[in-house]
This record gives structure tokens, C-alpha cells and sequence, in this order.
């Protein structure tokens, strides 16, 4: 049973009779009027089941872009409603607006619409739509919390696809070139072109410039349907936060980044995201939409607190294929975990595969090893300088095993992902 | 001792000072004093003591009683005037015990409010005033005889419009008589030390107090007053105005059901572990502290000099001697002061202190380095 501010109102109108017959007996009178008035109030307001409340599912959006929660209201009572509804989300989801008085005549329905502003990735709950119904005179109300449930997956915000354009300018530089400086073994014969001013006199095909009245070059197209494997690794050491920014969900807009632009080049991307076992696979054989599903693939991972199971997840990668690929593993440079976890597996990767280790740099732990104010501060920026001593040899360790190590922050590590593979693609290394 | 003063000078002068001042309060404050206004014992503007002390040295009996129970030990007879100062704080039980003892005696009331003239049971509304000129006797009660003929002349003065009086004018006596032997004074200020010389002030008084051969001076005492006083808070409140406080409560309590139910549970977020990821870093940082291992803490932070001259310089960082010949050149110190710095057999630094400053040092050298 709920109250309405009419309840207080009517109860300080008994004032009235106070003044005019001061006596206990008068307020308690009144007070006891009061009541019955409202208890008989809340015998007639409507049951909550004379409303029927259905949810369309939201659907998906990107973290950070507006979605809509609707609910269809339909009235099962042959009199008219009154109602004031809520439509609870977890706060993350961002619902704002989330009540609406509703009037509904008998059998009627309506649409009440929530926007939601999703500010966390994964999947966002809707907590039950409350219907409060207040009865003929408005002094009480039957109020019940209805479970409507609902979820509206908010995907990777997908900050890094600002650089997408810039690296797909590159591709198609690579795409069509005359030259044959960079030719290497994975560079494929494209055509034959008439030859015109500026291409490299060393790319002329003079068997086929014999045939033809005028010289004739060879032009050639970087590779295409070479194998990305993106590995993610969800264990503890992606929890770790950058800033406000979990490792996990840096390492995620660098999967995306590098995934989009494989796509676009014509090579298939294969995803696996694991810690002690897969989180989630997603195999997007030259589909143009990679980005798109990837982030759904990704929506709803979250670090746990578990160390890395990486002979598991090597086996994994090789059972995806035994076609030569570019493996991508993201995952924080912790030296204790390269060591006893990755490095056991690396050797038999690398005969296979061309490996990557994409890294989230903290850039607070190059200023805590500049801090030298305080006692606690120096010993602090010995800490860190040991730190730091330790990346570098774990990297340096990846190095002489064939691996090739990014360690930067979390904002420049997608476009450098993204000029790395570019590199090796120009190189013919994939 | 003497450090101790110099420490404790401030706080010694101000206790030292406190306590003196307390002292002084205390030995002059000892003694019957009060400021209460008409109190005998009150040598104020406001107070009578004067009165009481010219009373006494005119051979009239004076006795102070100062609550109701003392007022009945005393003998009250016909040959007594009872003057009661502060009757404000007379309540209905006490003002019928004063009237009941004092039954043969003349009761002078000085000053009395609403709610004391209420409390001794007379039915006259008082006016008050402030004369502008002295006014003149002009008594019609026959036991008043001795005022004839005499003016008063007071700040403030409270008329009783009664059948009988002295001081009269249009709005009543400034001394009325109220009841048999029952006189109420509006013109208190005659008592007053202050206003004792003016006019007749002073004869009016002793001709009022010392009729008789007794003068027992009452001054009521609040603690006296029974639970069924009426002379209360309540008494003087509009009736409706208990239960309207009551109603008003209700209301709150109704405000307080509708506002505190919410519209639905709280909306719940289920929070995710937050781990900085430099956590590690800060716990190293505080157990080499703890440890106080100024030597590994130094090995670290030369390490990491030589290795970020070393890249920065394009050196290869494993010969030691090489890479600090080479930085001293590059920044133009002398080839031991670099090696005091960089050199790992160079002494650990022995305090916390020495630490501090080395370290600061080798971010000093850091930054030259990257400034070539």
C-alpha cells in the first residue's frame, strides 16, 4: 500500500473540526475517518494484473550510443486505469525518463519508451517495470514490481575505428603497385599494365613489352587470403585498469581495428578470447561485416580472476587451422605470467605461425619511475624501474623466439597493431 | 625549568589568568546577592534594597522568607504586613497558601502580571502605562489613610481599575485594593533603589511597609509550585492548539509513509572488480621500503639509468665501463662523478637521506642524457 500527498492534505484539513471542537476525541476521530476513507481507497484501485506489460527487445548498440527500452501496456480490466510506471535499468544502461503516466481506457494499449544511454560494455539488464495504480479517490495506490525481463547488449564502443580510414588509404596504396622493390615471396602477379612515367623501370615485363607495341610493366597486389587469428586473453591480468580503462577493453578496440582492416584486405580473421577456457570463437571467413560481429562476439566478456591457460588456447589457435597465420595475442606484457604461461608455448607457435604480442602499456608507470620527491616515491620508482627491467627483458626474450612485441599505451596501441600488419602485408610476411 | 616556561609560557599565563578570574568571581560573588527585581537583598538599580534596609533601621521587624514553606514557619498575624516581590512566580497552589496564612495580615502585592493576579484569585484587568508626571494619593480606601496627601512618581506603573485604591486616575489605582487585605502595588518603581528619591517615592513606601510592626517579605520561589498549578504554558494557550500538534504529528507521519515509499526496488549495479594495474608496482615500492633495502632500491634505479643512456646513446649496455666513460663525455661531467652515480660497485647510500638525493641525481643525469 502506498500513499499519495492527498492523504497528508485531507489529514491537515481536519484542522478544521480541531479548532472548532478541541479534543483529542476530534483528532482521532478524524485521523480514524481518514484511514477508513484511504483503506476503502486502496480496496478499489485496480490490481496490478489489470495491466499487461510485454517488452520489446532493445537490441544491440555500441557503448556510448543512445537505445530505446519499449513496453507495450495493455489494459485487461473493464474500467479505466490509472497508472504511473517505471522502467527500472541498471544505472549503467543510462535510462533517464524511465517514468510515465499511463491512462488507459478499457482494452487499450500503449508504447512507453525509455531512452538508454549504455556507458559499460556487456549485456545490461532491465531490473522489473514497476506499476503503481492509485485507486478512484487518488489517496492510496496498489503498487507491485513486475519482472519484464530484458537486456540491452551494449558492444565495444570501437573507439579506434577513427584510424580505419587512414589505414585502408594505406592498403590501397600497397594495392596496385608498379614497383618491385618490396616484392617479397607473398606478393602476388596481379596484371599487365601499359607503362607510364614514374613506375620503376626494374618492374618492365620485356618478354611481354615484346609482344606489345609499347612497354608493358608488371603490376602486383599484396596477398590476399592469408589467415588473422586474434587471441584475447580474458585472465587476470586484463583486469588490470589503464586510466579508467580496463587492459581487456584496450586490447578489444585493437582486435577491432585489426580486424576491420583484414577484412577489408581480403584475409580472413578468426577470433578466440580465453583465459583457463574459451570465452567466446568466432570464425568470419571474409565476411564484410568482421567488425560488426566480432563485437558481438566480444560484448559480454569480462576479465576473471584466473591465470591464462595458454597450452589450452595454443591448441586451440591450431585447431582453427594449419594454414600459416598471423596470430595476434593480446595480452599484457606481465612478466611473471609471459614467463611461466606464454613462454612454454611460443616455440611451437612460431614454427607454425607468424606471432604478434600486443601490449597495454601503463603510461603512469614511466612517470612513477620519473617521481623521486619522497622516501615512499623513490622506492616506488626503484619498484617500477624493476618493472620495467623486467618488461623489457620478457620482450626481449619474445624477441629471440621470432615474436614481434608492441608494448604501448592503450591509445596508440590499435593504430600500431593496424601499421603492423600493414607492414608485414607490404612485406609479403603474412 | 626553565626550557619548560619558555615552552609553557602562553598556556601557564592563560590557566594562571582563568584561575585568578574565576577567584575574584567567587569572593565577590559570596554573599546574599540576587537581580531579582524588589528582592531586599538586590543593591541594584532595579532592586530594594534600600527599602528594606531604611524598614529595618526605622525598627519595623523585617524578615525575609524566600518559599512557601519558610512563609508558613513564620508567625503571620494581625500586626504583619506581608509584602511579596516577583509574584510572577507565584502559582495557584502557592498564592493560596500565601493567602491562607496570611489571613489577619495585609498582603502587598508588588507588581503582579496577569498570571499572578490570576493565581490570587482577583478579577481585574491591569493597564499598564508610562506616566509622564507624578500623581497624587487620592485615596478612597480607608485603611490607606497614612498616603494621604502624597505623589509617587515612577518609570512604569500598572493600574488596577477596583472599586477602591490610592493613586488613582482614569485608568484605575496604582495601588488597588483588591481584597480584604489584599493590596496590589502597579507602582513598584517606589521600591526601587533608583527611583526611591524621587517625588514622595520613598515616604509612600515606608508608610505602605511599615504600618504594621512586622514586615515579612516574601519572594516566591518557582520550585514551590505544584504539577496542578494552572499557571502554566498550557493555560494560556488557545485549547485547539494540543490537539492540532497532534494532528500535525499524524500528518508527518502520513508525509513521511508517502514520500519514504519508493517507486520500485533501488536499481542495482552489479560492480565489476577494479584492479589498478600498477597495484603490483606500489606494493613492491612499500616492501622495499619496509625492508629499507637502500641497496637493491639504488641497483634499480642505476640499472635503469644505464639502460635508458645506453638506448638513448645507441650503446650496448652490457660493458658497464664503456657505456660510463661514454656518458660522462656526452654530458660533460667528470668520468668519476658519473661512475659515483651509475656504477653498480659504487656504495650504497647509508641513510634515507643519501638515497633521496642519489636518486634525484640519477633523474638529473637521466634528463642531460636525453637532452644531447
Amino acid at each position: 500500500m502506498t500513499l499519495t500527498g492527498r492523504v497528508p492534505l485531507l489529514l491537515l484539513v481536519g484542522l478544521v473540526p480541531v479548532v472548532l471542537r478541541p479534543s483529542m476525541g476530534t483528532v482521532w476521530t478524524w485521523v480514524l475517518l481518514v484511514g477508513l476513507v484511504t483503506a476503502l481507497d486502496w480496496l478499489l484501485a485496480p490490481r496490478p494484473s489489470a495491466l499487461e506489460v510485454v517488452r520489446r527487445p532493445p537490441g544491440t548498440v555500441r557503448t556510448g550510443t543512445p537505445a530505446t527500452s519499449r513496453l507495450t501496456v495493455t489494459s485487461t480490466v473493464r474500467r479505466t486505469v490509472r497508472a504511473v510506471v517505471r522502467d527500472a535499468w541498471q544505472p549503467t544502461a543510462g535510462a533517464t525518463g524511465n517514468r510515465h503516466r499511463v491512462v488507459l481506457r478499457p482494452g487499450a494499449r500503449t508504447v512507453l519508451t525509455t531512452p538508454l544511454l549504455p556507458r559499460r560494455r556487456g549485456d545490461l539488464l532491465a531490473l522489473g517495470v514497476t506499476v503503481r495504480l492509485p485507486g478512484p479517490l487518488g489517496l492510496a495506490c496498489r503498487q507491485a514490481t513486475l519482472d519484464v525481463p530484458g537486456t540491452v547488449r551494449s558492444l565495444p564502443a570501437f573507439e579506434s575505428r577513427k584510424h580505419l580510414p587512414s589505414r585502408l588509404a594505406r592498403l590501397r596504396d600497397l594495392d596496385g603497385r608498379a614497383a618491385v622493390r618490396i616484392r617479397g615471396q607473398g606478393t602476388e602477379f596481379d596484371s599487365l599494365r601499359e607503362y607510364v612515367r614514374g613506375d620503376d623501370v626494374r618492374s618492365i615485363d620485356w618478354r611481354a613489352s615484346a609482344r606489345s607495341r609499347s612497354v608493358v610493366v608488371r603490376t602486383w597486389q599484396p596477398e590476399r587470403d592469408r589467415r588473422v587469428v586474434l587471441v584475447l586473453d580474458t585472465s587476470r591480468v586484463a583486469a588490470g585498469r589503464v586510466g579508467d580503462v580496463p587492459r581487456l577493453d584496450s586490447a578489444m578496440d585493437a582486435a577491432l581495428l585489426l580486424a576491420a582492416l583484414a577484412a577489408r584486405a581480403g584475409d580472413r580473421v578468426d577470433f578466440l578470447a580465453g583465459d583457463r577456457t574459451v570465452r567466446s570463437r568466432l570464425r568470419a571467413a571474409g565476411a564484410r561485416d568482421v567488425a560488426a560481429r566480432l563485437q558481438e562476439a566480444m560484448a559480454d566478456l569480462e576479465p576473471v580472476i584466473a591465470e591464462a591457460d595458454w597450452s589450452g588456447l595454443a591448441g586451440e589457435i591450431t585447431r582453427l587451422g594449419r594454414q600459416r597465420a598471423l596470430v595476434v595475442l593480446l595480452t599484457p606484457l606481465e612478466p611473471a605470467a609471459v614467463r611461466e604461461g606464454l613462454l612454454p608455448v611460443l616455440p611451437t607457435l612460431v614454427r607454425h605461425h607468424r606471432v604478434v604480442v600486443a601490449s597495454v602499456k601503463d603510461p603512469a608507470l614511466g612517470a612513477l619511475v620519473d617521481a623521486r620527491g619522497s622516501l615512499a616515491e623513490t622506492y616506488a620508482a626503484a619498484a617500477a624501474a624493476e618493472v620495467v627491467h623486467e618488461r623489457e627483458r620478457a620482450a626481449r626474450v619474445l624477441r629471440t623466439l621470432g615474436v614481434d612485441v608492441l608494448d604501448t599505451d592503450a591509445e596508440r596501441l590499435p593504430p600500431a597493431l593496424a601499421d603492423h600488419y600493414l607492414d608485414l602485408k607490404a612485406r609479403g610476411l603474412l | 625549568m626553565r626550557g619548560w616556561w619558555e615552552r609553557h609560557r602562553t598556556m601557564t599565563l592563560i590557566g594562571g589568568g582563568t584561575v585568578a578570574a574565576l577567584l575574584v568571581a567567587v569572593l565577590l560573588g559570596t554573599g546574599a546577592r540576587t537581580s531579582a527585581a524588589h528582592d531586599p537583598d538586590n543593591p541594584d538599580g532595579t532592586g530594594a534594597r534600600a527599602v528594606a534596609r531604611v524598614l529595618a533601621d526605622q525598627g519595623v521587624d523585617v524578615e525575609v522568607v524566600r518559599s512557601a514553606a519558610e512563609l508558613e514557619d513564620t508567625e503571620v498575624g494581625a500586626d504583619t504586613t506581608v509584602l511579596v516581590t516577583s509574584p510572577d512566580d507565584l502559582g495557584r497552589s502557592t498564592a493560596r497558601r500565601l493567602l491562607a496564612h496570611a489571613d489577619a495580615a495585609t498582603v502587598v502585592v508588588a507588581d503582579p502580571g496577569p498570571g499572578a493576579v490570576a493565581a490570587l484569585g482577583v478579577e481585574a484587568e491591569g493597564i499598564g502605562s508610562v506616566p509622564d508626571a507624578p500623581r497624587g494619593a487620592a485615596c478612597t480606601d480607608g485603611g490607606l489613610d497614612a498616603l494621604r496627601g502624597l505623589a509617587v512618581d515612577v518609570d512604569r506603573a500598572t493600574a488596577w481599575p477596583t472599586t477602591a485604591g490610592c493613586f488613582g486616575g482614569p485608568d484605575g489605582w496604582w495601588l488597588a485594593s483588591a481584597d480584604e487585605g489584599l493590596l496590589l502595588l502597579g507602582a513598584a518603581g517606589i521600591l526601587e533603589n533608583d527611583q526611591v528619591l524621587r517625588a514622595d517615592n520613598a515616604t509612600a513606601a515606608l508608610r505602605l511597609l511599615g504600618q504594621d510592626r512586622r514586615l515579612v517579605w516574601y519572594v516566591p520561589d518557582l520550585a514551590d509550585l505544584g504539577a496542578d498549578d494552572g499557571v502554566s504554558l498550557r493555560s494560556l494557550l488557545p485549547p485547539w492548539l494540543l490537539p492540532a500538534v497532534w494532528l500535525g504529528g499524524i500528518v508527518m507521519v502520513a508525509v513521511a509513509w508517502w514520500r519514504g515509499r519508493r517507486l520500485g526496488p533501488l536499481a542495482v549495479e552489479p560492480l565489476p572488480v577494479t584492479v589498478r594495474a600498477l597495484e603490483t608496482t606500489h606494493a613492491r615500492g612499500r616492501l622495499y621500503r619496509d625492508a629499507a633495502d637502500r641497496a637493491h632500491a639504488v641497483r634499480a634505479l642505476r640499472r635503469h639509468t644505464r639502460v635508458t643512456a645506453a638506448a638513448h646513446l645507441r650503446l650496448p649496455e652490457q660493458d658497464t665501463d664503456a657505456l660510463l666513460r661514454d656518458v660522462a663525455r656526452a654530458v660533460g661531467r667528470p668520468a668519476d662523478e658519473v661512475a659515483a652515480l651509475l656504477a653498480d660497485s659504487a656504495p650504497p647510500p647509508r641513510t634515507d637521506d643519501e638515497l633521496i638525493h642519489l636518486a634525484r641525481s640519477l633523474a638529473e643525469l637521466d634528463r642531460e642524457v636525453r637532452a644531447t
